[in-house]
């Protein structure tokens, strides 16, 4: 999580780009705890676990999607996948789909 | 003569120490320190918690009870990131191990140990990122000592029997049952392999019932649970082979490969076996292993040359090679897709969004922008 506000720092005036966080915590307290804790400087919303994990099919926590203009889902980082979200990473995939036409 | 009288002084003072640490050792505070700390060290993470907050009630023992603690607070925290498979850090755990470890200064402000560990935790806090906990040593060593008897065939079987007790006594996961297993069934020893295997499957279910919280999703201590049973059943089995016993291996091995959804090459490799001395089509087994990662060297060749000499149709034996790549790039492609089902190149699924507070979340401002979404949970 770190990592993704670091690599947030280089997108934060982009209009072109944005990040949103979705948790699925079901424990409404324990999420404001958390949230108050990490200070996100993105936005956050909540969804249903159950729902999100049969909908967008991932099986890892976190799991992140990098999703096109068109909003095409054209990478997916599981949260095993190692460095899956150190900042240069998470930024070569946003670079990719930023500049491709 | 006076080096004499203080050498006898020493040992007098070191017999009195003795007697009163013996003394303390019965009190019940001090018993579940020991307990706790015992239990920590074999990574039974619920009962030591259990004992070390007992421990840290009683005035005596709250101060080293709470380093303790603390300092398994520490590892849930920040450091056992797959330290065990399916484990993560549990970040819950970081704010009560700074105030276990202020609690144990608290009772005893000059406890120098306590103060080293609340600097670490705070370093930790402070930091990116922090690499998982290595092995300790004195666990790494009884493991290459086990190992060790993997290329020793005439070893005694008590001295591999005590290398399996002496590793599971130091860490309670169940490896050391696993390869132990596997060993005794590499010196014949079937009879007590199916045994060291079954003690494997209690070992298993307890460890992860004792780290429960460190898998983080359902689906992950599920699936370590049936790792282990699957590997298990596989040893088992595969020693029921070697024993001759075909309708009991061919069970066991059927049931290791429903618990391993098919994706272990060593259990893929023993169907393959028995198939073959049932006189069974035993291709695909071999195939599907060949297919898949892992299994040692010897084993890979030995699937590859049983494929070269299998009775019935299939491939010319001069084509073999060219077959059996198609073939493995084709399984892997397979899998690979099965198992990701992946939304990648597929349109961003509709899924209901509320804000923190629960109300509808506005996606409007999300439309035209490369979006990153990520999935978290605070757990």
């Amino acid at each position: 999580m770190p990592h993704l506000k670091t690599a947030y720092a280089k997108y934060q005036t982009d209009p072109g780009v944005a990040f949103l966080l979705v948790s699925i915590d079901d424990d409404s307290k324990r999420l404001q705890r958390y949230l108050n804790e990490m200070k996100f400087p993105f936005p956050v919303a909540r969804a249903a676990a159950g729902q999100a994990e049969q909908v967008m099919g991932f099986d890892n926590i976190p799991s992140t999607f990098y999703v096109d203009r068109e909003g095409i889902v054209r990478y997916e980082a599981g949260g095993s996948e190692s460095h899956g979200d150190s900042p240069s990473r998470v930024s070569w995939l946003i670079d990719q789909l930023a500049h491709r036409q | 003569m006076r080096n004499n009288t203080v050498h006898k002084g020493f040992v007098m003072a070191a017999v009195v120490v003795v007697t009163f640490v013996g003394l303390l050792a019965q009190s019940p505070a001090r018993q579940q320190l020991a307990r706790g700390n015992a239990l920590w060290d074999q990574r039974l993470a619920n009962s030591a918690i259990a004992a070390l907050e007992a421990a840290a009630r009683d005035r005596g023992t709250a101060s080293e009870a709470y380093e303790a603690l603390g300092r398994l607070y520490t590892f849930k925290g920040w450091l056992q990131d797959n330290v065990f498979p399916g484990w993560h850090d549990e970040p819950e755990y970081r704010e009560k191990a700074l105030a276990a470890l202020k609690a144990s200064l608290a009772a005893d402000a000059a406890r120098a140990s306590a103060q080293e560990a609340l600097r670490v935790a705070e370093g930790f806090a402070a930091a990116d990122k922090i690499d998982p906990a290595a092995p300790r040593p004195e666990v790494r060593a009884l493991d290459v000592k086990l190992q060790s008897y993997q290329t020793t065939p005439d070893a005694p079987v008590s001295d591999i029997v005590a290398a399996i007790e002496a590793r599971a006594k130091a860490q309670a996961d169940p490896a050391p049952y696993f390869t132990g297993a596997q060993i005794l069934i590499d010196h014949g020893e079937y009879d007590r392999a199916i045994a060291m295997a079954q003690r494997g499957v209690a070992a298993s279910d307890r460890f992860i019932d004792e780290n429960l919280s460190a898998y983080r999703m359902a689906g992950k201590s599920q699936g370590s649970y049936a790792r282990g049973r699957g590997t298990a059943a596989d040893l088992v089995g595969w020693a029921l082979f070697l024993k001759k016993d075909y309708a009991a291996a061919a069970a066991k091995l059927e049931e290791a490969e429903r618990l391993l959804q098919g994706l272990d090459f060593a259990n893929e490799f023993h169907l393959g076996e028995l198939a073959r001395m049932q006189r069974r089509p035993a291709r695909d087994y071999y195939v599907n292993a060949l297919s898949l990662a892992g299994g040692p060297a010897p084993l890979r060749q030995r699937a590859t040359e049983a494929l070269a000499h299998l009775e019935g149709p299939g491939p010319v034996p001069t084509e073999l090679d060219a077959w059996l790549e198609a073939e493995l790039s084709r399984r892997r492609d397979q899998r690979k897709a099965a198992a990701l089902e992946s939304l990648v190149d597929r349109p961003l699924p509709k899924l209901t969004l509320t804000t923190v507070d629960g109300k509808p979340y506005d996606t409007a401002g999300l439309r035209g922008k490369v979006l990153l979404l990520n999935f978290f949970a605070s757990w």
